[in-house]
């Protein structure tokens, strides 16, 4: 640290009249202009052991920033200051074709394709391996018996019509049957719940045979996106599940 | 300057002003039609009378710098500010940081950062909409009920006696403020940290630790020290472990950014930030394995510069001005940051 700029300690006649007493004390006060510690010991103190609040200005160290030109997946772009080098990134995943970002976006659904109906009809026919076990025999049965009337249009028509004529047809058959018949137990039950109460505890009874029908059933009919088609991975992870 | 230079020495050392003056007038004579369109500039040199022979003799700014005692500074002089600032009555002092000569001096901002831009023309005037409540003019104010304990008199010692904190806690949690107008939270800054504890080991890990930090940030890293001695973990107390930077105001609106838009969607089988997350009093945080740090676009620029398997992991710490982790929850919601799982407070 350098000499440092002080008003008390520049004048010569104070700095050279320290040691002596106080005769030299009378001259310093007119010289000065300002008023001197009077007694000698404080004058001492402050000449020699001066306090410097002194604090250090730091220069910012600031690595080199560019300026960055950001195209998201969709096109749209925006600039950012960067230590990345490049002058354009470009993303290829973003939150502009993220599910969690844009989850009314049906084309970013994790979803099989299955345009030919081909997966569909595969199950249709052998069915998945969820039904081998538990008491589907008679759906098993009822599906490999729609399966010759299905299995000519898959290959001509597509996914649709197979599903409407084939499996479909036999399960949603009962499923609607089913339902009006609850719709009317509905309406029966509100005059009368406790006359009803029988019927409609046999109903869920049989639900899980028809649900199960309908499920398979839905696979043919239409690309149902949004309940049906399971992804490879979630019909995976069903399957270690049952097992 | 060559007709400055073919001109006689009295001429010479005429200051160039006096000299247009001469030739302008000069002009003027020649075109006296000119004379009328001149009024109309204020106090023009054109204008004045021409400097007599006397006049002439008597300007020697030569003697004028023969006669000066003390040197005056050099073409070459240039300010420097002090390097120490010793108080405000020194009579050195240091020029303002907005000066761009002073040491501190720090330019820009060079952009506005989009995520900035969004909450000031969209995310605050939402927020303070949404979280509106109606209370009828005239409703007197709630009372804050004391939360310090008092002393129940027993004692005459007990008199001007400080209130003592809460049972169990010594730490009195924020009060929730509601938001209003003037108190809409925002972001305040966002400190990213490392812990290497192989870096006690091996002293290159902090190397790499800092230089992601510092290509994340972009302002140079600090480095941590450990606060706990653990024999079976071998770390002990003042061991250089970590790694951490803090960035405030338009960079942290863009690591934000970043962070939301670039890494996350890229982080497989990414749900979100969890909710239980916060301090409860406004500050969340997140962290990231060495997998999702090198999705950042810094980092995969020059993924090849660092050394695969020392890359760190790092804690991501998001503070705003929100006095409750809802309210802070509610800013980063609008910010785009998803959150999955129950919610504590």
């Amino acid at each position: 640290m350098g000499k440092l700029p002080s008003t008390l300690l520049r004048r010569p006649s104070l700095a050279g009249y320290l040691p002596s007493t106080t005769p030299a004390l009378p001259h310093t006060p007119t010289a000065a202009g300002i008023r001197l510690p009077t007694s000698q010991t404080s004058t001492t103190t402050s000449a020699a052991g001066q306090v410097r609040h002194a604090t250090f200005v730091p220069r910012s160290r600031r690595p080199y920033q560019f300026t960055q030109l950001v195209q998201l997946s969709d096109g749209s772009t925006f600039t950012v200051r960067t230590t990345s080098p490049l002058a354009l990134y470009k993303s290829a995943k973003d939150s502009r074709n993220h599910i969690l970002w844009q989850p009314t976006e049906k084309s970013l659904r994790n979803v099989e394709v299955d345009e030919a109906g081909k997966l569909a009809a595969f199950r249709e026919r052998y069915g998945s391996s969820w039904d081998l076990d538990g008491p589907a025999a008679p759906a098993a049965a009822a599906a490999g018996a729609a399966a010759p009337a299905a299995a000519a249009p898959v290959a001509a028509d597509g996914s649709k019509e197979s599903g409407e004529k084939g499996a479909a047809a036999v399960g949603k058959k009962g499923a609607e049957e089913k339902g009006d018949k609850k719709k009317v137990d509905a309406k029966d039950a509100k005059p009368a719940a406790a006359a009803q109460a029988p019927a409609e505890a046999a109903a869920p009874a049989e639900d899980p045979f028809d649900s199960l029908v309908d499920l398979i059933s839905t696979y043919a009919t239409e690309d149902k996106n949004i309940k049906g088609g399971l992804s490879a991975k979630d019909q995976a992870r069903k399957e270690k599940k049952k097992k | 300057m060559a007709s400055l230079r073919g001109l006689s020495r009295p001429a010479r050392s005429l200051p160039l002003s006096q000299l247009s003056r001469q030739t302008c007038t000069a002009g003027s004579i020649r075109c006296a039609s000119s004379e009328a369109g001149l009024t109309d500039l204020e106090d023009s040199t054109l204008t004045a009378p021409q400097l007599s022979h006397e006049e002439k003799k008597e300007f020697r700014p030569w003697k004028r710098a023969a006669d000066r005692k003390v040197a005056l500074p050099s073409g070459r002089y240039q300010y420097h500010p002090p390097k120490y600032n010793r108080g405000p009555l020194h009579p050195v002092q240091s020029p303002p940081s907005s000066d761009p000569i002073a040491r501190d001096f720090v330019p820009g901002p060079f952009n506005l950062p989009r995520l900035k831009q969004t909450y000031q023309s969209t995310i605050a005037s939402d927020i303070m909409t949404l979280a509106y409540t109606h209370v009828p003019p005239g409703t007197p104010k709630k009372e804050t009920p004391e939360r310090l304990r008092g002393w129940d008199g027993s004692s005459p010692y007990h008199k001007n006696r400080a209130l003592r904190g809460p049972r169990g806690n010594p730490v009195l949690p924020l009060l929730e403020r509601d938001v209003t107008f003037n108190n809409i939270p925002e972001i305040k800054e966002v400190t990213i940290a490392t812990y290497v504890p192989d870096a006690i080991k091996e002293p290159d890990h902090l190397l790499v630790a800092r230089s992601v930090l510092l290509s994340l940030t972009g302002t140079t890293p600090e480095i941590t020290k450990t606060k706990s001695n653990v024999v079976q973990w071998g770390i002990k107390i003042g061991d250089r472990a970590g790694v951490k930077s803090t960035v405030y105001g338009n960079a942290a609106y863009e690591f934000l950014d970043r962070c939301v838009h670039l890494v996350f969607p890229r982080i497989k089988d990414w749900r979100g930030i969890r909710a239980t997350t916060g301090d409860s009093s406004g500050n969340l945080s997140f962290g990231m394995s060495p997998d999702e740090v090198k999705l950042f676009p810094e980092v995969e620029a020059n993924y090849w510069m660092y050394p695969a398997k020392m890359l760190p992991g790092c804690r991501v710490f998001i503070k705003t001005t929100a006095t409750s982790d809802r309210q802070a929850r509610l800013l980063l919601q609008s910010f785009g940051v998803p959150f999955y799982g129950e919610v504590r407070n």
